[in-house]
């Protein structure tokens, strides 16, 4: 007996790993449109560098996942409708989003819980809350619904997220700082206008700090500011991009982590009570492991260990590391970049990234996508690029492995990324990659063959809950692997994944259990569940 | 600096008439009109004419005839007047190359007029003067010494240019192998030349050559630490810090670093050791409070983190890590104990 567990062990051990070749086939998908976001040899200002982001959603809910990219100023945003056989069509003024301007975020949830998912992009400037009308067009509600600003601000990352579990979704808009034109300085202009002996577009150090915004749902479709009397207001010492939303410390509330630059991240913990108590710091996610600020880009939770806690990547800036900060349980946290594999790729300045699972065997792998913000960088001919390629790290039970140069094309190509989405664009259960370029087409990255090992993704829709489901907590078990995930809106970089739930179920066909805590407080378990399919799962109408 | 200071004297002789030619002398002195203030200044008789005439003719290349005067002048009990003289005086060594006789006139103004810009700029001017000086004299003298390849592998890392700084210890080292901190410094160049992980591997060698000469090299190790740390060799990276610490107890760095392991390896209450001392010998050190700040959280020591939390916040409140990172990076080792 022992011997054959032995001989098992051994040929398991000595499988063959699975190798992605990602391939981009955007071109071909008919994602052909540039998005400009300023200059692509020289950026005078720090609102050239930030943008933009990139969503999955299906818009009109049949079943296949539509494509949304914001723009900079110079050309507008687009919507592709997902075709079929990998095909996308730019349905944009037909849909009604043709916005130009300087468009930084995008986060989806269907905030008026009539069923169709409904759109928030965020700008310097105006932001836009875009309602779907029964998927046939987006109208742009923004006035109505209450959240113009009183200012022009630096909007950046956004996330809907029922915070106070009422069954609307709420609102929450990170600030980066304070920018103008006219009164933001030239580069070169003051000591954080240089890098590398360069005189570069200024900041964020030496600009003005600005605050987050949370926004409550009223019952009637308007919001309201809460900021101050829910805490958010209150550190605003922190340059901020990316939200991640995620119950990070298991008690069945969302919190809010937000990714910061040159300054400490945030960590917004549920008070339960409307409020949240910033603790990023003393919880151990605000800095690294030296207790030094990093220029934080994007965030992506997962229990890449199988520990039961989400846990928190983060990219940043180039001659940093990234950061992993493992959840040792109740939401502290330790920097555990190096002992993970990771923090090698320190050339790299890093966006948006992502906890997926690309091979299906139940261990979250993860993708960072990477370009700098200075394109003058290029001229001093140092590793140090302008433009570079993405990074893929395969998680081997809960260690990382760089299989970059191995991920084949789509991993390799040279661009300057921000925004990146993950998603199953054809339902066959494996995740492409949508890649927003600075200055360039999107990319759209997809496996030219399928993983081996079998998946299942989950379709949620909240009953008592919001109908997306957004906030809901998925343990899954299979091939002896318990996983678990969240719905969420916005992540990785001002973007948007799929709002579906990917699982990689290894060697097994059937999920063993699949539990759900959904954020009204109803517990539902379904056993013996059929994987290779997407399944869709109802809130039940009672129950506990 | 003449403006301030002379805006002073000029207040002190206000009560004389605008014809006076010591008061006329002092203003064109102020404007630059070095020709007119000489003229006014030898019509009048009065015996601050003296000083402002020395400082007019230093400032015209004449410091010979200044001295005299101007050393009168730094004896002054006045102390704008001390003050205006000893930095013409101090001009006039730095311009003749004298720098052993400047600095000790420095040093008293520094002491006399502590935070005062111009005297401070003045000293840097020194400071610079006596390292060109030097620097020439080297290169003149021993060109082909390891020491040029040294100074100026040191001179391009300052420029941020670390390939070409490898380059030139590297001929320093085949000039001199024996020679002390030539192989840390090159360890230290290349760390900073590339972000490929495989530099890690060639720096660690250069610190290994570096022990092979001087084994008591605790920075060394410690920078041997570093890389094992980033390949993820633990035990061997621990093994590293605790020889340091023993070839020095008080190293900050190490303390801290292998303290953070403790902390990694849930031994905490010997990472608070570790790190209250580290704490201790750099009360400002960010990493020190930070990693202590968790040491006391996953000890169950709320308190003690707060409090660690809340000087970690006091110490981090400006936001001056700029150059502090760029003294960092010339790789300094701490001075010699």
């Amino acid at each position: 007996m022992k011997f054959a567990i032995l001989v098992l062990a051994f040929f398991q051990a000595a499988a063959p790993l699975y190798v992605p070749e990602f391939e981009d086939i955007a071109e071909r998908a008919g994602l052909v449109h540039t998005f400009p976001n300023g200059g692509t040899v020289s950026k005078q200002y720090i609102i050239e560098t930030t943008g933009s982001g990139a969503a999955f959603l299906d818009y009109d809910n049949d079943g296949r996942l539509d494509i949304f990219v914001a723009s900079g100023e110079g050309a507008p945003s687009r919507l592709y409708h997902n075709e079929g056989n990998n095909r996308f069509r730019d349905v944009s003024t037909a849909m009604a989003i043709t916005r130009t301007g300087w468009a930084q975020g995008v986060c989806a949830g269907d905030y008026d819980n009539d069923g169709y998912i409904d759109l928030f992009v965020t700008y310097w400037g105006r932001n836009a809350l875009y309602h779907n009308e029964a998927g046939k067009r987006f109208r742009d509600v923004t006035e109505q619904a209450g959240l113009l600003q009183e200012r022009v601000r630096y909007n950046t990352g956004c996330a809907f997220v029922d915070y106070d579990r009422d069954g609307r979704l709420d609102l929450f808009v990170a600030n980066y700082l304070k920018f103008s034109f006219e009164e933001t300085p030239k580069p070169g202009a003051n000591p954080y206008c240089w890098y590398m002996q360069m005189p570069v577009n200024c900041g964020p150090r030496g600009l003005p700090f600005d605050r987050n915004i949370l926004y409550h749902a009223n019952a009637d479709g308007t919001f309201t500011d809460v900021s101050v009397k829910s805490g958010i207001a209150a550190p605003n010492q922190s340059y901020c991009l990316s939200v991640l939303t995620g119950d990070f410390d298991n008690d069945g509330w969302p919190d809010i982590y937000v990714a910061c630059d040159q300054t400490p991240s945030l960590l917004y913990l549920n008070q339960h009570d409307g409020t949240f108590r910033e603790e990023a710091l003393l919880r151990g996610a605000a800095l690294n492991e030296d207790g030094k600020a990093m220029s934080g880009m994007g965030a992506s939770a997962g229990d890449y260990a199988h520990t039961g806690w989400l846990s928190i990547f983060r990219s940043n800036f180039s001659d940093e590391r990234e950061t992993l900060y493992r959840n040792n349980g109740r939401a502290e946290f330790e920097d555990i970049t190096l002992a993970a594999g990771m923090g090698r790729n320190t050339r790299f300045v890093g966006w948006g990234c992502a906890f997926f699972d690309f091979d299906n065997d139940g261990w979250r792998d993860l993708a960072l996508v990477n370009g700098h913000v200075f394109p003058e960088v290029d001229r001093k001919q140092t590793d140090v690029r302008f433009k570079d390629r993405r990074i893929l790290y395969r998680n081997i039970q809960g260690k990382f492995n760089d299989i970059s140069e191995q991920a084949g094309s789509g991993i390799l190509a040279r661009h300057s990324s921000r925004g990146l989405a993950v998603g199953d664009i054809d339902n066959d259960g494996t995740l492409e990659l949508l890649i927003n370029n600075q200055g360039d087409r999107p990319s759209l990255l997809k496996q030219a063959s399928r993983p081996p090992d079998h998946w299942v993704v989950l379709d949620l829709k909240g009953t008592r809950s919001n109908r997306s489901a957004i906030g809901a907590r998925v343990v899954l078990t299979a091939a002896g692997l318990k996983q678990i995930d969240e719905i969420r809106s916005g992540g990785s970089y001002l973007s948007q994944n799929d709002l579906r739930l990917h699982f990689g179920l290894g060697s097994a066909t059937r999920t063993d259990s699949i539990e759900i805590l959904w954020p009204s407080g109803t517990r539902q378990t379904l056993s013996n569940v059929e994987g290779g399919r997407v399944v869709g799962i109802t809130e039940p109408a009672t129950g506990k | 600096m003449r403006v301030i200071s002379l805006c002073l004297l000029l207040a002190s002789a206000m009560g004389r008439a605008q014809s006076d030619p010591l008061i006329a002398g002092m203003k064109a002195y102020a404007r630059g009109d070095y020709p007119a203030a000489e003229r006014e200044l030898r019509r009048s008789q009065d015996p601050q004419a003296i000083t402002f005439l020395a400082l007019t003719l230093a400032a015209t290349n004449r410091c010979d005839e200044a001295m005299p005067s101007l050393a009168k002048g730094f004896n002054s009990a006045e102390s704008s007047t001390q003050r205006l003289a000893g930095l013409a005086v101090a001009q006039c060594h730095i311009s003749a190359a004298r720098f052993d006789e400047a600095t000790p006139i420095l040093s008293q103004l520094k002491a006399k007029f502590p935070g005062d810009a111009d005297v401070l700029y003045v000293s840097a001017r020194l400071h610079m003067r006596a390292w060109n000086d030097a620097l020439y004299q080297l290169y003149k003298a021993s060109p082909s010494s390891y020491r040029v390849n040294q100074i100026s592998g040191e001179i391009l890392e300052t420029q941020g240019q670390f390939a070409a700084a490898a380059s030139e210890y590297r001929k320093a080292i085949e000039k001199n192998p024996e020679g002390l901190n030539l192989h840390f410094r090159l360890g230290r160049a290349l760390l900073m030349s590339s972000h490929e992980p495989a530099t890690l591997e060639t720096a660690l060698h250069e610190f290994e050559a570096e022990l092979a000469h001087n084994p008591r090299d605790a920075v060394a190790h410690y920078q041997i630490a570093q890389i094992l740390l980033a390949q993820d060799k633990v035990t061997e990276a621990s093994a590293r810090l605790e020889r340091a610490l023993q070839l020095d107890e008080n190293f900050p760095e190490a303390l801290v670093a292998l303290g953070k392991q403790r902390l990694t390896d849930k031994r905490n209450e010997d990472a608070v050791r570790l790190l209250s001392r580290a704490a201790e010998l750099q009360p400002k050190s960010e990493t020190a409070h930070y990693n202590l700040m968790l040491a006391y959280r996953n000890a169950g020591r709320l308190d003690d983190a707060r409090r660690e939390k809340d000087k970690l916040e006091a110490i981090q409140k400006p936001p001056d890590g700029g150059f502090t990172d760029f003294l960092k990076k010339l790789g300094e080792k701490p001075p010699a104990k």
